[in-house]
């Protein structure tokens, strides 16, 4: 199969006299080697967190060693490229999505311009048909007979440090956001392709720390954070204290209390961190109205799972964990706060890495009888989709007005969007306590968002221009609407959106700030027997 | 002609060449070129923008702070992509070459070229702003990442387990008294 077109597709039409300043790009992209330097590319996994997950059940993650990318030589294990090689035989034999994947791309180009690291950056190897060509190159030259013959005639390229190198900064400028799916004529997940690339990675011990701490921290103390069980319920009882002061509620959450009828689990950055604090917040009062019958789980303690951006084993490891829990509580089913990834991996990958959940019930409303036929079997049900189906039901009280402060716009988070198809239920509880919110242009909302720019563990500082580059196809449709509209809002349903996007939007446009969905539902939720202060910016107010 | 009614006259020429060389300073830059949709190509439909208006306004005699914004659309997204400081606000300084490379292929317009020397003065301060803007882009991104340090996610990756960091305290606390 030729490979003509990727090339086509590639070739920059730079000519004439270059610039004096030399930005003109003059050679061709199979020419230019990944070159590292500060600010585009993410710190190394520390080899002490490594260390300690290799010693953990169920998973490898060899070569701990301090490395750095800037450096020529990486200290690779002297049998790396075999180890490479096996690795990827293991996974073509093992997914066979992979293999699928591989070969059935016609190199169409209807996913070149869809990315939004390639509208950001210009550089084509942030098309996912290229970025998937680093990886699916090597698997021509060693899998394929037409590649073993001919090799780079036939789309192969030899496997070298260069190209791992290649794949480094490339699998880690992909948030695995799956919007280029959306547009592929064959399905195909480049995603995944990144995961594998990522997982092969491993293999020779180059990870990013700001994936590998979280992981090692949730295995061990149950969330991202490393929070212990007294500090996060420490965080929780602070945060109704600051409820207290505020609504005039008082709230006794329960932690690990066995016969809950529901055990909620939601990103640990929602107890620790702003604006997260304030979505929190808002789930306190919401089942403090409704009189929830749930409780928290210390040890179950972040909805988040970095091991999606790690490896497969690793992601059925942390996503066990949540449902060890439900089981050991005895409770009858999960309600799940705004993540972005927890619900990629508890739809797309939970049934068949922990499932059949069966010791758990087919998730139902208490308060409106409502069953959640679409979690029969994961019995996972999103907080849009439970607050959403209480509004429908009359059963919560909202004052709009109290909401006067927000004009909003509505981010689809990728994963709730692509994952899940969670897109009506977020719009109508946003319609239901904001009075004002615009919907952004067309093709860059629903399954076509545009991600944040810094998901899959890519949230880090020492990233930070190429989360800006990478955001800007977000950023520019907020301001948009921040011009149309003065909107000042940005309401959106994942914990690393509320930290990121708040960063994204200070550099793009500062007017803007980010809340999450039920953050703004506890701001309009009037509650029985309250004392409610004057809170001109609801949640968030600072009362002295 | 004189020369305003000469830039006016080659005013889309003038625009193609420049549009065209500054989107030349991406690897991959057909679809920048080829993409109208403000949305679905962002980096392309900016700069077009903001230079077209800039020449507008420069064309005017405008002052600096009527072309700010102009100069913001360019230059914020410059500022975060992979280029040098001198490689991001060059475009504004090629505004010069262009107009030269554009007048020099007609007979009439080739006589103005020596009335240039005023209007690259201004071309001039539009890259002078052009560098004050760039910095306060660099600022604002140093500042979110301090911002984001302090706002305690750094203790994701640089603290310690919290029982350990107890354990600690009260063991410099025992060491004071």
């Amino acid at each position: 199969m030729a490979v003509v077109k990727v090339d086509k597709l590639a070739k920059s039409v730079a000519q004439g006299p270059s610039l004096m300043t030399g930005s003109v790009p003059m050679k061709d992209w199979m020419d230019v080697p990944a070159v590292f330097k500060p600010g585009n590319y993410a710190y190394p996994t520390k080899p002490e967190k490594l260390e300690y997950l290799d010693s953990q059940d169920g998973v490898s993650f060899p070569n701990a060693r301090e490395w750095n990318p800037e450096d020529d030589d990486w200290k690779l294990p002297e049998d790396w490229k075999e180890t490479i090689i096996q690795g990827l035989a293991e996974r073509l034999d093992k997914f066979r999505s992979l293999k699928i994947f591989m070969d059935c791309c016609v190199r169409c180009g209807a996913c070149a311009d869809k990315c939004h690291f390639f509208l950001g950056t210009g550089d084509p190897k942030n098309m996912p048909v290229l970025r998937a060509e680093l990886l699916r190159s090597i698997y021509r030259q060693e899998f394929t007979k037409a590649g073993k013959i001919f090799g780079r005639m036939a789309g192969g390229r030899e496997m070298t440090v260069g190209v791992l190198k290649e794949w480094f900064m490339y699998a880690y400028q992909c948030t695995e956001c799956r919007r280029c799916s959306v547009f592929c004529p064959y399905g195909i997940d480049t995603a995944e392709i990144t995961m594998m690339l990522r997982e092969l990675l491993h293999l020779v011990g180059c990870g990013i720390n700001w994936a590998m701490e979280p992981v090692a921290n949730s295995n061990r103390t149950g969330n991202h954070m490393g929070l212990t069980p007294q500090a996060f319920k420490g965080n929780v009882d602070f945060l109704c204290e600051d409820i207290e002061g505020l609504t005039g509620v008082k709230i006794e959450p329960t932690f690990n209390r066995k016969g809950a009828e529901v055990l909620f689990i939601t990103p640990s950055a929602d107890v620790f961190a702003e604006p997260g604090l304030f979505t929190c917040m808002g789930y306190l009062l919401l089942f403090e109205a409704i009189g929830l019958d749930y409780t928290w789980s210390t040890y179950a303690s972040e909805g988040g799972n970095f091991g999606l951006f790690t490896s497969n084993e690793m992601m059925k490891k942390l996503n066990g964990k949540m449902y060890a829990e439900a089981e050991r509580l005895g409770v009858k089913w999960i309600l799940g706060g705004e993540c972005g990834h927890m619900w990629r991996v508890v739809h797309q990958y939970m049934d068949t890495m922990n499932g059949p959940a069966d010791f758990l019930e087919v998730p139902k409303s208490p308060i409106t009888g409502t069953v959640f036929e679409n979690a029969a079997s994961t019995k996972m049900v999103h907080i849009s989709e439970f607050t959403a189906d209480l509004i429908k039901h009359n059963k919560i009280t909202l004052d709009k007005s109290r909401n006067a402060h927000v004009k909003a716009t509505f981010h689809d988070s990728c994963n709730p969007a692509r994952a899940m198809g969670l897109l009506e239920e977020p719009r109508y509880v946003l319609s239901h306590v904001v009075d004002e919110w615009h919907e952004m242009p067309e093709n860059t909302i629903r399954e076509k968002t545009f991600c944040c720019g810094s998901g899959t563990a890519l949230n880090t500082d020492e990233i930070m221009e190429l989360r800006m580059r990478s955001g800007l196809p977000r950023a520019n449709a907020v301001k948009h609407v921040f011009d149309k509209h003065a909107i000042n809002t940005l309401a959106c349903v994942c914990a690393i959106d509320r930290a990121t996007l708040t960063t994204l939007m200070d550099y793009w446009v500062p007017e803007v700030t980010v809340a999450g969905v039920s953050e703004l539902v506890g701001n309009a939720l009037v509650i029985e027997g309250e004392k409610r202060q004057e809170l001109a910016e609801g949640l968030r107010t600072l009362l002295f | 002609m004189n020369l305003i009614e000469a830039l006016r006259q080659k005013r889309d020429k003038i625009l193609a060449l420049w549009v065209e060389r500054t989107l030349d300073s991406y690897i991959s830059s057909g679809f920048f070129k080829q993409s109208r949709d403000k949305f679905a190509n962002p980096v392309g439909t900016n700069i077009q923008e903001g230079l077209t208006t800039l020449f507008d306004m420069l064309v005017k005699g405008a002052a600096a702070r009527e072309y700010a914004g102009a100069l913001d659309q360019v230059i914020r997204i410059r500022a975060v992509q992979e280029f040098s400081p001198a490689q991001a606000v060059a475009p504004i300084l090629e505004l010069k070459w262009v107009i030269k490379q554009v007048f020099s292929t007609d007979k009439e317009c080739k006589l103005l070229l020596p009335e240039l020397d005023s209007f690259d003065c201004d071309v001039d301060r539009a890259a002078l702003a052009a560098f004050d803007l760039y910095m306060e882009c660099r600022d604002r991104l140093h500042n979110a990442r301090i911002r984001e340090l302090k706002s305690g996610s750094y203790i994701l990756t640089d603290s310690s387990c919290a029982s350990a960091a107890i354990k600690q305290n009260l063991q410099d606390f025992s060491q004071m008294s």
